[in-house]
């Protein structure tokens, strides 16, 4: 669902090792540089991860260089390989080093041996984005709309006679348009790309859902909520109100990092009230992103619905660990009375 | 070269997962695989001594159904295991794999009867039997630390044929009994309903066929690589 901040999550845990820090002896040390005295150049030997075939062997490569640095140099003789692309690591089948890293803070002699291994094609993850949101967007329209071949000719054109049914499409492609200005105007990607094969897995199921979900909602024989305008009243409240919350946490997120910069400091509740929820939960957005199905699911008293909203639920509460176990791990004085997606329980 | 070897040693510090499980887990599991293994032998030796005794080899199912759903849903419990963390294995894909066997057992051959009387019901039959004794004394026997070769080398090997076998009996069986659900509406719910939720267990059924076509030749061609990784290593070792 709200993949938006995992983008920036799935990285942290990797992320945390000391990257402010060694950032900021990267600028102390090319301050250095005028002043330079016999530097101990470092010799850099690439080899494939999987088969250990040599691909490229730097000499002279300056102590303080970074991981960045040592994937520009190593671009120039594969050139099919741009940086994106690489991952470079101390141990075959370890982690990939952050563009960070450097040098000579690794664990490794004056001869360093680094293991690449393709990540394969890469796409900016605005990109990504858009083509997930827009998906569903379009698709639940279509549905809408009733286009042919869907319901059979009867039907084609015609709209609903149900008011709900029109509520639920204001509302779902409220949520997409949303999601796709946010992409656009308010989050801040702290990682600029995923491997192109992703597109096609999210895409999947962002726009496989969203069309099994129409399908139902928009049916000829859809039977409206059992209990009537007081369910869907209710339901719309539960709606907009996580809209809302979800949007506002998103806006703190946003102002917490500065532009262009990959600082990370805990969330605190702001002047909007929306906002406290990050007293007791490390990922309020995906708190409120799983209400907000909730409410769709109620308004419209569909199963797929309901389906949808658990599966969202289970993958946003392992992305929430995950923030919320990098949270711990990398903040001594991080709140305790927090849990990753649910108040007290999850 | 200090780099690779310090890198590793933190990253295992970190995780202290592959221990192994504990002496408990160890004992529950040995147990398990032993009654799984007897359990599949059972079932062979019904269908040998039906065989024997009617001379043919049609309608051997009814000669096993019992044991063939009890033991075959007992597999379930494979997956608790991944889950609880004392077999290593991923749950995700020991869950499909047992469910689609399960699924296989009870929503086809259980529920639609007329697909019992079907040579292809046979087909998976044996070849499920063969490959369960051989992967459950296979579990044993390495829970014990004492795998013979034999058993190592069959659990890789004998899927190269076993396993098209399985899945050529698995899709004929569930072709033959398409035409059974479409007439009965098996498992179907259909609009309006206030679930607003509809479900075409034919239509299903013909999904899980097509289904077949891109995950049989991966799993197929992931076990030859396994066989030449842990057969191939097992010949390097002995030089």
């Amino acid at each position: 669902m709200d993949i938006n901040s995992v983008v920036t999550e799935i990285n942290r845990p990797r992320a945390q090792n000391d990257s402010p820090l060694s950032s900021r002896r990267a600028t102390k040390a090319s301050k250095k540089k005028p002043t330079k005295r016999a530097t101990v150049y470092f010799e850099v030997e690439i080899l494939d991860a999987k088969t250990r075939e040599k691909l490229c062997f730097l000499d002279k490569v300056e102590p303080n260089a970074t991981i960045a640095e040592i994937k520009n140099l190593f671009t120039k003789s594969h050139p099919e390989w741009y940086p994106a692309r690489q991952s470079l690591r101390l141990d075959p089948k370890g982690r990939s080093l952050k563009d960070e890293d450097i040098l000579q803070n690794l664990p490794v002699g004056t001869t360093a041996t680094l293991y690449f291994r393709d990540l394969g094609a890469q796409i900016s993850w605005v990109t990504v984005f858009l083509t997930e949101y827009a998906g569903p967007l379009v698709i639940y329209l279509l549905f809408y709309f009733r286009v042919p071949f869907i319901y059979g000719p009867k039907y084609d054109f015609i709209t609903s006679r149900h008011s709900v049914v029109h509520l639920a499409c204001i509302c779902h492609s409220f949520h997409y348009i949303k999601r796709l200005l946010e992409t656009l105007f308010v989050h801040r990607f702290s990682h600029g790309t995923m491997p192109l094969r992703n597109i096609f897995k999210n895409c999947m199921y962002y726009w496989g859902f969203a069309a099994w979900m129409a399908y139902y909602i928009n049916h000829p024989l859809y039977t409206p909520p059992a209990y009537g305008d007081e369910q869907v009243k209710i339901a719309v409240i539960i709606f907009l109100f996580c809209q809302l919350g979800n949007f506002s946490i998103h806006i703190a997120l946003r102002n917490l990092r500065p532009a262009g910069s990959k600082t990370r400091k805990i969330p605190f509740p702001t002047r909007n009230p929306f906002t406290w929820l990050f007293l007791l939960v490390s990922c309020p957005n995906y708190t409120y992103e799983v209400g907000s199905w909730i409410g769709f699911a109620i308004m419209t008293q569909c199963l797929p619905v309901a389906l949808f909203s658990l599966v969202g639920f289970i993958q946003m509460t392992i992305w929430a660990k995950g923030k919320h176990r990098s949270y711990l791990k990398e903040f001594k004085d991080y709140p305790p009375l927090r849990s990753p997606i649910i108040p007290f329980i999850l | 070269m200090a780099g690779p070897t310090s890198g590793r040693s933190a990253e295992n510090g970190g995780h202290k997962k592959r221990q192994g499980p504990g002496a408990f887990a160890t004992a529950y599991l040995v147990i398990y695989n032993v009654i799984m293994t007897a359990g599949w032998l059972v079932i062979a030796v019904g269908l040998v001594r039906t065989y024997l005794a009617k001379g043919s080899y049609h309608n051997l199912y009814y000669s096993i159904e019992r044991p063939l759903k009890f033991f075959q849903t007992g597999a379930l419990l494979e997956i608790v295991h991944c889950a609880v963390g004392i077999v290593p294995s991923s749950v995700v894909l020991t869950a499909f794999q047992v469910m689609s066997r399960v699924f296989l057992t009870w929503a086809v051959t259980h529920s639609v009867r007329e697909v019992q009387d079907e040579d292809s019901v046979l087909l998976f039959v044996v070849a499920w039997t063969i490959t369960e004794i051989i992967r459950y004394s296979f579990y044993t026997f390495s829970l014990l630390n004492h795998l013979p070769y034999i058993i190592k080398w069959a659990r890789y090997t004998l899927f190269i044929v076993l396993y098209p076998m399985g899945v050529a009996g698995e899709l004929l069986t569930i072709y033959a009994a398409l035409p059974y659900v479409k007439q009965t509406g098996l498992y179907s719910i259909s609009l309006p309903n206030s679930y607003n939720f509809s479900f075409d267990y034919y239509t299903f059924l013909i999904l899980v066929m097509v289904s077949y076509i891109p995950l049989f030749p991966q799993l197929y061609f992931h076990m030859l690589h396994q066989r030449r990784k842990v057969l191939y290593a097992d010949r390097k070792k002995t030089e």
